[in-house]
């Protein structure tokens, strides 16, 4: 039982293979022969909506009584037992003993998938946070298939708020799947997260270029990117965002492709920050239906729709939105269908099998994305990682289970031996033999190790490279260099890379306001986040205007240089956003040994290194009641370390 | 078109500075069999085969040459003729674990190269990527590097730096044009 209901649940729609998938559609082709046959005789649904559907939910308790089941709802989840303080995993216990299937929206994030872990029957996904909503994809690639035939090949034009709409990140991945091209035109600041495109790169091989507008202008105006299947990808691949000349070209090579269809989405406003509500947002009008390349082009909305497409889209042939809701039904039905007769099956399909990390000690990593059902409700999940890259620079990258959130992690330690390292790319397969073992600890700082008694481990004596003074005076003489170089102040962006680069960036700014008359804005850029890679961090942080680099003349600021690999990915995510007028960079350290051919502009010092030498930049911000300085130690294999320490071992083994 | 030319570079100093750049990507690179050059078309494919025979030569032993088209779409060639791109990528070896040289004829602002690191990284996971150019033109407006330079050049914005080589041009020659518009 306890596989079963993992494997019969509907979460995201990566929980369905392509064939299955395939198998749903043709089920929901001969719909009518369902409800003939009234398959779901005796058989009870419960849609448990915390939050406000109409389409989902009807089209949901439409399907299930046509099949000849019925349906059994609460009108406000809120409003009942959740008001009484009932967790979604009693919840789901609860409900799963009167239904022989759930279906669930939840504002959290990853909330649907802490219910199917507590439910003794399959749990259907209609929508999770900003997380996933499976049965719309399966709606929207129904409605594609049926208009255009097939899947593979076709060019997709998403537009619109690709950051908070969870229907777009399902959609996109879903796409990438059947082998569609996908063509991305977000409104400002609205862009699809990165770890959206990492997974697309990663896992589907998709290409990204940059598209320039006027190709697309008689839709919207904003700028976004291209994805190209694997097929005729790498024409594209090569030209992110060099300069205006390529713009111009691509543009040219986008005006020889074909598109099938605009996807648009709504404006989310209750998943906006306050104030950024009245930002532009590409709209579908009569401009767009006159283009003679368009003419083929269908316009697929998710709805409810608030002013994206004009009246006259509805009379156009085109706009296929309303059969697209339509649809909604049959494709209901027939995954339904499919999930009763794979419950009769007992089971079958294959369940996922990421290898997953859950912490042996109390404490462990925690995901930090704030709408996440493991924060808001930590009694209805357990803490669980997928490790998405084993040893990337210095930190683990891992994503929530719940919410596929991305989290950097850069202590880690073993269970058996007490002690604690920081994470490094060259410790990675021990990290990873320890995972097998479950004797891998991870932590998010070096405080929680040593509460739970882990030691540090290091060997060999740490040397002090650049104390108070000499990082002041590094610092200062370099803000002074910048000074000199920039030539409009005021268009300066000092940018640091997340953590002690963030505080260098600061700590420049001031000295920078110290010597010139204005303070530079303050930016914080993440490698290895989730959704908001950029971020501003002063003059005003409220300030809901995303970040803008366009023509700036940039300073990244990080502490240590070393393979050079996290300022080209800084570089990456700088020129996917906008296209700088340059971009320099400044570092407090450079221990030389680049993989990459990036240089610094202004370096504090030059530290020769070895490669398995350690240099941290300790800061007064990070670490309280440390001083500024920065030290250099050696590290040592802990597996070997470990073979040298037997009695501590077999010691905490008992 | 009054311009004034003056040139800086011609054979034979130009073979003996591709010849330095080869002894120094071979210095550069330890394990010669994990070599792979990539020329950025156009010239920068000309001069990655021309880093090629001559690494053969002292080495004995023979880099793959791969390539990426770039150059039509560079910044100081507007008049080029639009139309569809046709292999992108030319590339049999394998990149993994590799030491890559992205090669080009002049180095300027950084852009190209930065793009073409960006698309090498998506064919796989090179060890290092290095970044070999005949001339360094400096003014930068990127953090990127090049490890190796055949000759650097002091040349101001409105002048414009041409290389010129037997394969494509009929002679080995490297002039600083100056734009009289």
């Amino acid at each position: 039982m306890e596989s079963l209901k993992q494997v019969s649940s509907v979460i995201s729609i990566a929980d369905l293979t392509n064939e299955e998938i395939e198998e749903i559609f043709s089920l929901a082709d001969a719909a009518e022969k369902l409800r003939a046959d009234r398959t779901a005789s005796g058989q009870i649904m419960a849609t448990l909506f915390y939050e406000p559907s109409t389409r989902t939910r009807l089209s949901f308790e439409s399907a299930m009584q046509r099949l000849g089941g019925s349906v059994i709802s609460c009108s406000d989840m809120k409003a009942s037992s959740t008001a009484k303080g009932e967790t979604v995993a009693d919840t789901a216990k609860v409900v799963s003993s009167y239904a022989d299937v759930l279906v669930v929206r939840h504002n959290w994030d990853g909330a649907v998938q802490a219910m199917a872990e507590h439910a003794d029957v399959p749990v259907i996904n209609a929508g999770d946070g900003s997380h996933e909503h499976p049965t719309q994809t399966l709606c929207d690639l129904y409605t594609l298939r049926k208009e255009k035939g097939n899947l593979r090949g076709l060019t997709v034009v998403v537009c619109g708020d690709l950051k908070n709409g969870r229907t777009i990140h399902s959609l996109v991945f879903a796409l990438a799947r059947f082998g569609a091209n996908v063509v991305t035109l977000a409104a400002n600041g609205m862009a699809l997260p990165q770890y959206v495109i990492e997974r697309l790169e990663r896992d589907y091989d998709y290409a990204l270029a940059p598209v320039a507008t006027d190709d697309l202008s008689a839709v919207v105006t904003e700028t976004d990117a291209l994805y190209l299947t694997p097929k005729q990808p790498h024409q594209l691949a090569l030209y992110t965002q060099v300069d205006q000349v390529i713009q111009a070209r691509l543009s040219n090579m986008a005006a020889g492709l074909r598109y099938d269809a605009f996807y648009m989405t709504r404006k989310q406003k209750e998943r906006m920050k306050e104030g950024a509500t009245d930002v532009s947002y590409p709209t579908i009008g009569p401009n767009f239906l006159r283009q003679q390349r368009f003419q083929d082009t269908v316009v697929m909305h998710p709805l409810p729709r608030v002013d994206e497409l004009s009246p006259e889209v509805d009379k156009d042939r085109r706009g296929i939105y309303f059969k697209q809701a339509a649809y909604g039904v049959p494709v209901r039905m027939a995954l339904l269908k499919f999930l009763f007769d794979r419950c009769a099956k007992k089971g079958g399909a294959a369940k996922r099998d990421a290898i997953s990390f859950q912490s042996p000690e109390p404490i462990g990593p925690q995901c930090r994305n704030p709408n996440c059902v493991t924060v808001k409700e930590p009694v209805s999940s357990t803490r669980r990682f997928e490790i998405v890259s084993p040893g990337q620079a210095n930190a683990l990258i891992l994503a929530c289970s719940y919410c596929d959130h991305r989290l950097k992690v850069q202590i880690a330690g073993n269970v058996v031996s007490k002690r604690y390292y920081g994470f490094d790319s060259s410790l990675a397969s021990t990290f990873s033999a320890w995972l097998k073992k479950g004797e891998l600890a991870l932590f998010d700082s070096i405080k929680e190790a040593e509460e739970l008694g882990y030691e540090p481990f290091k060997s060999g004596p740490q040397r002090v490279l650049m104390s108070e003074a000499e990082m002041g005076g590094a610092l200062s003489s370099m803000s002074a260099q910048i000074l000199r170089d920039c030539r409009e102040p005021h268009r300066l962006l000092i940018l640091g890379v997340r953590g002690a680069g963030s505080q260098l960036a600061q700590r420049v700014a001031n000295e920078i306001a110290k010597q010139a008359k204005g303070k530079p804005e303050v930016g914080e850029i993440e490698i290895y986040g989730s959704a908001d890679d950029l971020r501003r961090l002063s003059p005003d942080d409220s300030n809901p205007e995303p970040l803008n680099l366009k023509d700036r003349e940039v300073i990244l600021v990080d502490d240590v240089i070393f393979t050079g690999r996290t300022v080209k990915s800084a570089l990456s995510i700088i020129f996917r956003s906008a296209r700088p007028r340059s971009v320099r960079l400044a570092v407090l350290i450079d221990r030389g040994h680049r993989e990459v051919p990036v240089k610094p502009n202004y370096v504090g010092k030059h530290i020769p290194s070895s490669e398995s030498d350690r240099v941290r930049v300790k800061l007064r911000e990070i670490d309280p009641g440390e001083r500024d300085q920065a030290v250099i130690y050696t590290i040592m294999n802990p597996a070997e370390e470990l073979r040298k320490l037997p009695r501590n071992a077999e010691a905490a083994a008992k | 078109m009054a311009d004034e030319k003056q040139i800086v570079l011609e054979q034979p100093e130009l073979g003996k500075t591709i010849r330095r750049m080869a002894h120094e990507i071979i210095e550069k690179c330890a394990e010669p069999n994990a070599l792979v050059l990539i020329g950025i078309r156009s010239r920068g494919v000309h001069l990655a085969r021309r880093l090629a025979r001559n690494i053969e030569e002292i080495d004995k032993s023979t880099p793959p040459v791969a390539v990426i088209d770039v150059s039509r779409f560079r910044d100081d060639r507007v008049a080029a003729q639009a139309g569809p791109v046709v292999g992108a990528f030319e590339i049999d070896a394998s990149v993994d674990d590799k030491t890559i040289v992205l090669i080009d004829d002049v180095i300027y602002r950084g852009r190209t190269i930065r793009a073409a690191m960006e698309a090498v990284e998506r064919l796989g996971q090179p060890k290092r990527i290095l970044v070999a150019a005949l001339i360094d033109r400096g003014e930068r407006e990127l953090p990127i590097r090049a490890d190796i330079v055949g000759k650097n050049i002091d040349a101001v914005e409105r002048q414009r730096v041409n290389v010129r080589l037997a394969e494509s041009d009929g002679i080995d020659q490297v002039m600083i044009v100056d734009w009289r518009s």
